[in-house]
């Protein structure tokens, strides 16, 4: 391997931006988990909904690409609290039932997509000056990376206001650290919690029109992000903070793992990584010791 | 009357712990309820929020019945709760905590109370330290602001001098004398000390295995009462 400093740069550029993926892949699951302590198995498929609600929206209605984005966080984050209200409120208590059902959902919506779309790949377009490229000398990082960053570095800020500056925020902390006390000063936690997983859903459909333009939008793209947003959300503890650390030390040593060595070397290792990290701290970086019913 | 309970029983899973209880609660009175450990003073007031399994029977405030209300309904009838080791909010703030308290306001605006920091002036002092690094006297001056933050009509209070350096529980005394005979909110308070109970109440119910084993004037009672029903 030929080291120079610019080839590095862009390794370490890279893995801000895979850090960013992982990021806004696992921000709504880190918010369902955290908060409310259901390990949502159909994460994978409210992303790959939002993907296809983009797709939807800007084939059959002519919607431009950024407005697809809001409106994905509307379509899912709809969908997801009529599973809430239909299915996962009757589970809150029971996590073993609970995993296994999302797991149940999430077959039915692959399914559901696949009767309805078809199994070819679709396309998400994208405005064209978000496929180029910008390069500084040796150093070029893609628009679309850079923006993907930016939308990330945005949900984490609205994410935290929504927290700590507005009265659900307040409701929302307070059903996380103490359900009984929080229901003793009037706060419904079952509605707290449904809005909380649609916010959640809603989270992961705007996930879901980024990445839809990133690769081909398919039924079963979810798989493969709800593995890298659980590892993010393990890592990170179930807290906001923990997953922005966990995503960021994570794409980072991928990427540098995959300039050392190559690619599939990279995860193993990350993988290998984290499990030795887990062994010695289960509770993860940040432990939020919130609600684990 | 302003609270009653008419053959109440309540559950943990299938585990009966109160057995037909008949409670009224005068409105502006002080009962305090009274018994050895375990006999199910903690579990009545926790009937009485909603923060049981399951419950039969019939509870009502002010003429409604409550009896199938969820907890954050019952909050928002007016009743307000000081549990036992008083729960405050650990990472939030004191200012949130108090806040927290609003939510079963009805006409809810965004400010605090004044009278919760009029009460507790070293609250004001400290509104956005966190609650959990509080000593248990500010704690529990805290989760007494924080219940009255609902502006209740009954205010139900689990051995709120537990816990408490012996000087700070006559503060507390003194608070809930005030809350009770000057601002005219009902109280309900389980308590192990008989001298809190007969400075505080005006009536008392003593319980024994689930059940309501004796209750009266404060007046009655008697040395001979305690004795019979709260030595081992």
């Amino acid at each position: 391997m030929d080291f120079t400093l610019a080839s590095f740069v862009n390794a370490l550029i890279l893995g801000l931006s895979i850090g960013s993926i992982f990021l806004v892949a696992a921000l709504g699951l880190t918010i369902i988990y955290g908060t409310a302590g259901v390990i949502n198995m159909a994460h994978g498929e409210f992303i790959m909904l939002g993907a296809y609600a983009s797709y939807t929206l800007q084939n059959y209605l002519g919607v431009p690409f950024f407005l697809c984005i809001p409106l994905s966080f509307v379509v899912v984050a709809l969908i997801g609290l009529v599973i809430e209200r239909l299915l996962i409120r009757y589970l809150y208590d029971r996590p073993l039932d609970t995993l296994l059902a999302t797991w149940g959902v999430s077959l039915v919506l692959m399914q559901g997509v696949r009767l309805i779309f078809g199994s070819d790949p679709k396309y998400i377009q994208m405005p064209s000056f978000l496929s180029t490229n910008i390069a500084a000398g040796p150093i070029s990082v893609s628009i679309f990376r850079v923006f993907i960053f930016l939308v990330g570095i945005g949900l984490v800020a609205a994410v935290w206001w929504l927290f700590y500056k507005t009265e659900f925020g307040i409701k929302l902390r307070a059903v996380t650290q103490n359900k009984e006390m929080a229901a003793s000063f009037g706060i419904n936690s079952g509605q707290v919690y449904a809005l909380t997983f649609a916010l959640g859903a809603g989270l992961a459909g705007i996930a879901g029109s980024l990445f839809g333009v990133l690769n081909i939008v398919l039924p079963t793209m979810g798989m493969g992000y709800v593995v890298e947003a659980f590892l993010i959300v393990v890592t990170g503890g179930g807290a906001l903070l923990g997953s922005i650390l966990a995503s960021g030390v994570t794409g980072e040593a991928q990427s540098i793992f995959a300039y050392i060595f190559n690619d599939t070397f990279a995860q193993f290792l990350v993988f290998v990584l984290i499990v030795i990290f887990l062994r010695f701290r289960p509770q993860g970086l940040i432990a939020t010791g919130g609600a684990r019913r | 009357m302003l609270m009653q309970l008419e053959d109440v029983s309540s559950y943990y899973g299938k585990t009966p712990i109160l057995k037909r209880i008949d409670l009224n609660v005068p409105k502006g009175s002080c009962v305090c309820v009274l018994g050895r450990n375990g006999v199910g003073k903690t579990t009545l007031v926790r009937t009485i929020m909603g923060l049981v399994d399951r419950m039969t029977g019939k509870l009502s405030l002010s003429g409604d019945d409550l009896s199938n209300s969820r907890t954050d309904e019952r909050a928002k009838h007016g009743i307000g709760y000081i549990p036992q080791g008083r729960q405050i909010l650990g990472k939030f703030t004191v200012r949130e905590n108090i806040l927290l308290g609003t939510f079963a306001k009805k006409n809810r605006t965004s400010e605090i109370p004044e009278m919760c920091l009029e009460l507790f002036p070293y609250l004001r002092e400290n509104l956005n330290r966190r609650a959990g690094l509080l000593s248990g006297g500010q704690q529990q001056q805290l989760a007494i602001a924080r219940a009255l933050a609902v502006d209740p009509q009954i205010l139900l209070l689990d051995e709120p001098t537990e816990g408490i350096q012996p000087n700070i529980v006559a503060e507390i005394g003194e608070t809930l004398q005030m809350l009770n005979k000057k601002l005219g909110i009902t109280l309900i308070l389980t308590e192990q000390h008989i001298k809190v109970a007969r400075k505080l109440g005006d009536r008392f119910v003593m319980m024994d295995n689930g059940r309501v084993v004796e209750e009266g004037e404060i007046s009655a009672l008697t040395d001979e009462v305690v004795h019979r029903h709260m030595t081992v």
